[in-house]
C-alpha cells in the first residue's frame, strides 16, 4: 500500500482541527507569526495549515510527501529520504543545514527555525509512526467534514476520480498531485486552480531529480576526461618542446661544428 | 601612510566588525544576524561566499594549467600569486560556508554519509580535495627556508605535473557542479538564468574569471607596492579573456534562443533588468575593453576592464544564488547589513593574509619592500620638502589594532538587541491612547459606544501583540483610575528601560494561565485551624501532592453555587483562561449534545483560522456578551493595519 491523503476542498469548512490535531500529536509548540514567514501558515512548529483561499474556499497545506522527492535528491549527507512505508522524513542527527532541500522543494514546503541556534529543518511527517503501527495520521483522523481523507493512493486516486465525473460542475478536472513532478502523496480535488500552492505556474510531469541526473551521470566522465586531455596535452607539448630543443641543440651543433 | 598601511588599516576594521557579528552569528543563531528567511533559504553567504569565492579562486586552475601544462613558461612569475589566491579563496568559501550552514560543526558529515546523486555532494568533496591539492601545490612556498622539510618539497615537486591534471579536474568538477546545484529548482529560478546548460554555463565564466581575477590581482598589488605593471605580460591573457567571454555570450543567448525565452529579455521586469546589467558587466564591457588592442596594453584600462568584469562575475553567481528567485509569497530578500559585513570580512581577511604571504615569503621573484619591515624605523621627513616618507612599522600596528578594536566595538553597538531580532518579531501596532481624549487610527470610528461590533469607545487601545488581526481592548483611563491616577503611569511605562517601554499585559494578569491554590494547606493542617491528618484530604499509599487529593467540594458542599458554570473538580482553582474557556465552552457542551450540533463545541468555533489561541471569534458577536472588559474586535482589513 501506497498511503496517500485526499484532500477535498469543497468540503474544508475551514475549522482548523487538523492543524490542531497535527500540533498536540507531533507535540509542537506554540507559534508566533515572525519576520521570516511564508505567509502561509507553515512553520517550524507549524507542520499543517490552513490557507484562506479566494472564492471562500479553505486549503489544507502540508508536505506533499512527493513519490521521486527533490529534497531527496537535493541532500548531501542523505539526512533527507523516502522512507520504504512512504512518508519523507529528515533525519536530524546528519542534517548539516544547508537548506539545500528548502531551496530544491517545488512546494516550499520544509521551514528552518530560524530563532534557534542549533536549528533543524522542520515539516510535516505523514504521521509516520501512526501509519506504521497500521494507523491513519491525526489529520484525517480529526477532520469533522471527512475533507481529508487516508487512504491507498492508487484507490484515493480512482475516488477522486470518481468525485469529479460524478459533480463535473462542482470540481475542476483536474487531481492536484497526480503526475506533477511525478506525482505526490498527498492529492487535491478543487473547485478553483490550486497552482498557488506551488513554486511554478506549470508543473511538468517529470520528476525534479531527472533533472539533475545528466549532469551528475557526467561527473566521472568529466573528470576523466578532462584529467585525459590534460594528460595528453601535457604529453604532447612536452614531446614537441623535447623534440625542438633537440633539433635546437643538434642544429646549434651542427653550426658551431664548422667553426672549429 | 603609506598604500599599504592604508589599506591594511580598512581591512583591519572590516574583520574587526565581521568579529563582532560573528560572535552575534554563533550565540544567537541565523535568524538574529540575517534576513534569510523560509521563501529565500539562501542568500548572500551563500551567493557571494561560497559560489562567488569559488569562481574567484578559478585563476589558480587557468593559471597552473597555462604555465605546467601549456608550457607558457613566460607566465611562471605569475603561477605562485594565482595559486595563493586560490589556496586562501577556498579557505575563505570554507569559512563563509561554516557561517551559512545552519550546524556547521556537522560539515564533517560529508565524509562519512554520502548522497553521490546529490550536486551539493559534489561540490563539497571536489572542494575538500581540491583544497588539499592547492595546500599541496604552495606548500614548498613557505616552508622554503626550513631544511629539514627539503625531502618532502622535493617528493611534492615531482608530483607536481599530476597534481595540476587533478587541480584542474576537481575544477571543472565543482565550478560547473555549482550550477548544477540549480537545476534542481526549474520552478524557483527565473527563466532567464534556468537552463539545463547552467553548469556549463558556469564552467565558461568561472575560467573566464580565473584570468580577470590574475589580471586585476597584479594590478592592484602593482599600485600597493609600487611595482611596475606587468602590463605586457597580461595583455595576451586579456586577449585570451575575450574569446572565452565570447563563447560564453554566445552560449548565454545561443540558450535563451533555444529554450525561446528571448522574450523574457523585453518583458521589463526588473528581472530583465538586473539580467543586463549583470550581462553588461560581467561580458559584454570587458569584452568590448578587451578587444580594442589601445585598451588592452594600457595598464588602467586592463585593470578597469578585468575589475568590471569580476564584479558582473560575482553578481551572476549572488543572482543565480537567491536574488534571481521567482518568489511565491513571503518576504523579499535583501541581505542584512551583518550580512554584507561578514562576507566583506572574510574578503577582508584573506586579503591580510595574501599581503602577508607576498610580504614574508617568495610568492613573487622578489619580496616587496615591505613598508614596515624595520620596527625601530622612525618617522621620517624628507629634509627639502618636509614630506612625510614613512610610517614606522609599531605605529601601523597601533592603528590596525586600534582599527580592529573600535570596529568590533562599533559592530556590538550597532547589533542593537539580537535576542529580539532573534525571535523574528514584527512591530506590532498598539495605537496609542490619549486619555479619554484618545483617538485610534486604524480606521475605526472613536465616537461609537460599545456593543456595535467593530466599532470602540473613546480611550481605548487595541492591541493585537501577535498580528493575528484579532486583538483585545485595553481601557486606558479605567486602568489608570483604578491604579491610583497619576502615580500609576510608572507601573506600565518603564521610562528608564531601554527596548522595553511599556509592560507586557501579562505583567499585571500574571494568572492568565496560573493554576492557583484554592485552598490554604497550612490553615487545614495546622491544629489551630482544621487541625486535619494527612490522610483525611490526601489518598493513603500515594505521595502526599495534589495528584491524589480529595475534591474540595466533597467536604465543602455550598463552595459551589447551584446552577454555576465554574465547577472547580479537584484542589486548584481554575487559571483565567480555563476560567474564560468555561464560560463560553460550558454552555456550548451542553448545547451541542441536546442540540446534535457538535461543531458548535469545536475550539475551531471560537479560535477560527490561524491555530494562535489568543485569537478568539469576536466575542461581542455572541449574544450571551456581557457589557464587560474583553473585546475581541473582527480582523480588520490588511490594509489598514499596514
Amino acid at each position: 500500500m501506497k498511503p496517500a491523503i485526499l484532500t477535498d476542498t469543497t468540503k474544508c469548512t475551514g475549522c482548523s482541527e487538523c492543524a490542531i490535531a497535527c500540533q498536540r500529536v507531533n507535540r509542537l509548540e506554540r507559534d508566533i507569526p515572525r519576520r521570516w514567514d511564508f505567509g502561509d501558515g507553515l512553520s517550524a512548529e507549524n507542520w499543517c495549515s490552513v490557507v484562506d483561499a479566494a472564492d471562500n474556499t479553505f486549503v489544507r497545506k502540508q508536505c506533499r510527501h512527493c513519490l521521486d522527492p527533490a529534497c531527496v535528491d537535493a541532500c548531501p549527507v542523505g539526512a533527507m529520504h523516502k522512507t520504504a512505508a512512504g512518508p519523507v522524513l529528515c533525519d536530524t542527527s546528519k542534517c548539516i543545514g544547508c537548506r539545500y532541500c528548502m531551496m530544491a522543494c517545488p512546494f516550499g514546503i520544509p521551514r528552518y527555525e530560524w530563532s534557534n541556534v542549533v536549528p533543524y529543518v522542520r515539516k510535516c511527517v505523514l504521521c509516520y509512526d501512526r501509519i506504521k503501527a497500521g494507523g491513519q495520521p491525526a489529520c484525517t483522523e480529526a477532520c469533522p467534514a471527512k475533507a481529508t481523507i487516508f487512504g491507498d493512493r492508487d484507490e484515493l486516486l480512482a475516488e477522486a476520480h470518481r468525485r469529479i465525473r460524478r459533480n463535473p460542475g462542482k470540481y475542476l478536472d483536474r487531481v492536484w498531485g497526480e503526475s506533477e513532478v511525478g506525482g505526490t502523496s498527498v492529492l487535491y480535488i478543487s473547485g478553483i486552480d490550486l497552482s498557488f500552492l506551488t513554486y511554478g505556474e506549470h508543473f511538468g510531469k517529470e520528476p525534479l531529480p531527472q533533472t539533475t541526473t545528466l549532469a551528475m551521470e557526467s561527473v566521472p566522465f568529466a573528470f576523466l576526461g578532462m584529467g585525459a586531455a590534460m594528460g595528453g596535452l601535457y604529453w604532447i607539448i612536452e614531446r614537441r618542446n623535447r623534440l625542438q630543443a633537440e633539433k635546437a641543440a643538434g642544429e646549434a651543433k651542427g653550426q658551431r661544428e664548422p667553426e672549429k | 601612510m603609506d598604500r599599504v598601511v592604508r589599506l591594511k588599516l580598512v581591512l583591519w576594521v572590516m574583520v574587526g566588525l565581521a568579529a563582532a557579528i560573528a560572535t552575534a552569528r554563533f550565540a544567537f543563531g541565523l535568524g538574529a544576524t540575517t534576513h534569510l528567511s523560509d521563501a529565500t533559504p539562501w542568500g548572500l553567504w551563500v551567493g557571494f561566499d561560497v559560489m562567488g569565492g569559488v569562481a574567484l579562486a578559478a585563476g589558480g586552475f587557468v593559471v597552473t594549467a597555462t604555465v605546467y601544462i601549456f608550457k607558457m613558461e613566460e607566465y611562471h612569475s605569475i603561477v605562485r600569486p594565482a595559486v595563493l589566491t586560490a589556496f586562501l579563496g577556498y579557505v575563505a568559501v570554507v569559512v563563509g560556508l561554516l557561517f551559512d550552514l545552519g550546524l556547521p560543526w556537522n560539515i564533517w558529515h560529508l565524509t562519512i554519509y554520502w548522497n553521490p546523486r546529490s550536486p551539493l555532494f559534489e561540490v563539497g568533496w571536489c572542494v575538500m580535495l581540491y583544497l588539499t591539492v592547492l595546500m599541496l601545490e604552495f606548500f614548498p612556498v613557505p616552508t622554503e627556508g626550513i631544511s629539514a622539510l627539503a625531502s618532502l618539497r622535493r617528493f611534492l615537486l615531482t608530483l607536481r605535473i599530476p597534481l595540476v591534471i587533478l587541480g584542474v579536474a576537481l575544477s571543472t568538477l565543482h565550478q560547473s557542479s555549482l550550477g548544477s546545484l540549480f537545476l534542481i529548482m526549474p520552478y524557483r529560478l527565473y527563466p532567464l538564468w534556468y537552463s539545463p546548460l547552467l553548469p556549463v554555463l558556469f564552467f565558461i565564466s568561472a575560467v573566464a574569471l580565473g584570468l580577470m581575477m590574475v589580471i586585476l590581482e597584479s594590478h592592484v598589488t602593482a599600485y600597493l607596492y609600487r611595482r611596475k605593471p606587468e602590463t605586457g605580460l597580461l595583455a595576451p591573457l586579456g586577449a585570451a579573456t575575450r574569446w572565452v567571454l565570447a563563447v560564453y555570450v554566445a552560449a548565454r543567448f545561443g540558450d535563451l534562443a533555444a529554450r525561446g525565452q528571448l522574450h523574457y529579455l523585453a518583458s521589463g521586469a526588473w528581472q530583465a533588468k538586473l539580467f543586463w546589467l549583470e550581462l553588461a558587466l560581467m561580458a559584454i564591457l570587458p569584452l568590448a575593453l578587451m578587444s580594442a588592442t589601445r585598451f588592452r596594453r594600457q595598464a588602467g584600462w586592463q585593470g578597469a576592464a578585468a575589475a568590471i568584469g569580476v564584479a558582473g562575475v560575482v553578481l551572476n553567481r549572488i543572482d543565480v544564488g537567491g536574488l534571481a528567485d521567482i518568489g511565491r509569497g513571503g518576504p523579499l530578500y535583501a541581505p542584512k547589513w551583518t550580512e554584507i559585513a561578514v562576507s566583506l570580512g572574510i574578503v577582508a581577511a584573506a586579503t591580510l593574509a595574501f599581503l602577508f604571504m607576498i610580504e614574508h615569503f617568495r610568492v613573487w621573484e622578489s619580496r616587496p619592500a615591505d613598508p614596515e619591515a624595520d620596527p625601530r624605523k622612525l618617522p621620517e621627513f624628507d629634509k627639502v620638502g618636509f614630506t612625510w616618507l614613512g610610517t614606522p612599522a609599531v605605529a601601523g600596528r597601533v592603528k590596525y589594532s586600534l582599527g580592529f578594536v573600535f570596529a568590533a566595538g562599533a559592530g556590538f553597538a550597532l547589533l542593537g538587541s539580537p535576542l529580539a531580532a532573534r525571535q523574528g518579531s514584527v512591530p506590532a501596532p498598539v495605537h496609542r491612547a490619549r486619555g479619554d481624549a484618545g483617538y485610534l487610527r486604524s480606521g475605526v470610528s472613536e465616537a461609537a459606544s460599545l456593543g456595535q461590533p467593530g466599532e470602540l469607545p473613546r480611550g481605548v487601545l487595541y492591541i493585537d501583540g501577535d498580528l493575528t488581526r484579532y486583538g483585545v481592548t485595553f481601557y486606558h483611563q479605567r486602568e489608570i483610575e483604578r491604579n491610583g491616577r497619576e502615580k500609576s503611569c510608572v507601573l506600565c511605562h518603564h521610562m528608564n528601560m531601554p527596548h522595553d517601554q511599556d509592560s507586557g499585559c501579562y505583567a499585571c494578569h500574571r494568572d492568565m494561565y496560573q493554576k492557583s491554590d484554592a485552598s490554604r494547606h497550612d490553615w487545614h493542617a495546622s491544629p489551630h485551624g482544621a487541625n486535619l491528618a494527612c490522610v483525611e484530604c490526601h489518598e493513603p499509599g500515594y505521595a502526599r501532592t495534589s495528584a491524589h487529593v480529595k475534591p474540595c467540594a466533597d467536604c465543602h458542599k455550598n463552595l459551589v453555587p447551584a446552577g454555576a458554570t465554574i465547577e472547580i473538580p479537584n484542589y486548584n482553582a481554575v487559571s483565567y483562561v480555563d476560567a474564560m474557556h468555561e464560560v463560553c465552552n460550558g454552555c456550548h457542551v451542553k448545547v451541542a449534545a441536546r442540540e446534535k450540533k457538535p461543531e458548535i463545541a469545536r475550539c475551531a468555533e471560537c479560535h477560527k483560522g490561524r491555530l494562535n489561541f489568543s485569537d478568539t471569534r469576536h466575542y461581542l458577536y455572541s449574544p450571551h456578551a456581557p457589557a464587560g472588559r474583553l473585546v475581541i474586535l473582527p480582523p480588520p482589513k490588511v490594509s489598514e493595519v499596514h
